[in-house]
């Protein structure tokens, strides 16, 4: 059984995380608090080598993924999966510890 | 920060991994620390949050001057609150998630753990705890002690982090090695800037919401 009182911080805590997310990048692009411009690393190789060649590089999931393409959905999903695995293998270091003190 | 698949050498991408790999098993070993309290399991879902929180800030990008932009990467900051050991583990997770969506390329999970994570949080970490411990001689409270350490932390371990990234770049051959370790620290100079700010809010927000979630104060020697 599930105890849904001990997880109601948390649960609320993705909750808003998600609605943040999906309000900074709905507001923060159009008042340009956000910026779509590429990070450092993608500016480097776009000064050295083009964009052509960074547009080139391969992606190993565009061919599972590639139906995604709204950023909302992709964030949710995201946050969704984080959390599902973070605390998932968590849960399971925690188990075997137990397991192993027993 | 994100390196994709098919720029760095097979040399490159198998020594990080290898190292990657070994800092992370050893990891699994070593963060058991944190849920040796009792009734400490209950500090998972916000690990959960906490590495969501961490996805999300990665995703939203803030406008740098140059035409370029940063986000947070967050390594030093989730050492600060759960322990080097644990950074490199959710950084890890958070990095495979985002694989899945184009933000980093999957054969460079290793070498982007081993900047991220290893560097940006365990050696981060190693650099909040020195901060601290010349912070320890002023009259500062320990909630702004940590958070400016964890502020100028955050902001020297992306620089390193980038600077060492420079280095595998120009190692592989795909672009001169002086030009990626001077351009990729150059840019993170001025990206870093918001890595710090953004870290240091984070341990602030924290500290005046749910101290207890910052479960390294004894091993950081905070006063």
């Amino acid at each position: 059984m599930v105890e849904w009182a001990r997880y109601k911080w948390p649960i609320i805590g993705i909750v808003s995380i998600a609605a943040v997310l999906l309000i900074m990048i709905a507001v923060g692009f159009s008042i340009g608090f956000l910026s779509e411009d590429p990070d450092g690393l993608e500016r480097v190789i776009i000064d050295a080598k083009g964009e052509e060649y960074l547009e080139g590089l391969p992606q190993a999931w565009n061919p599972i993924l590639g139906w995604l393409e709204s950023d909302y959905i992709a964030g949710i999903i995201g946050i969704v999966l984080s959390v599902v695995v973070m605390i998932s293998v968590f849960y399971l270091v925690v188990y075997l510890k137990k397991r192993k003190a027993s | 920060m994100h390196i994709p698949d098919g720029l760095l050498s097979l040399p490159i991408i198998l020594t990080l991994w290898i190292i990657a790999a070994a800092v992370i098993i050893l990891g699994f070993f070593k963060m058991g620390k944190v849920f040796e309290k009792e009734d400490s399991d209950r500090l998972i879902p916000y690990i959960g949050v906490l590495g969501a929180v961490i996805f999300a800030f990665q995703f939203v990008n803030y406008p740098v001057p140059g035409g370029t932009s940063g986000h947070l990467v967050g390594g030093t900051v989730i050492a600060v609150i759960l322990g080097p050991w644990a950074s490199v583990i959710l950084i890890l997770m958070i990095l495979i998630i985002q694989s899945l969506f184009g933000d980093g390329g999957i054969t460079a999970i290793g070498p982007n753990t081993f900047n991220m994570g290893v560097i940006g949080g365990i050696l981060g970490f190693y650099i909040v705890k020195l901060l601290i411990i010349a912070l320890n001689k002023t009259n500062l409270g320990k909630e702004i002690k940590t958070t400016i350490a964890t502020g100028i932390g955050s902001y020297i371990a992306i620089v390193f982090a980038a600077f060492v990234c420079g280095i595998e770049i120009g190692l592989s051959g795909e672009i001169p090695i002086d030009i990626s370790i001077a351009a990729m620290t150059f840019w993170h100079l001025i990206i870093g800037i918001g890595e710090g700010i953004i870290s240091a809010l984070i341990v602030l927000f924290i500290y005046k919401a749910k101290p207890d979630l910052i479960t390294t104060e004894e091993s950081l020697g905070v006063l």
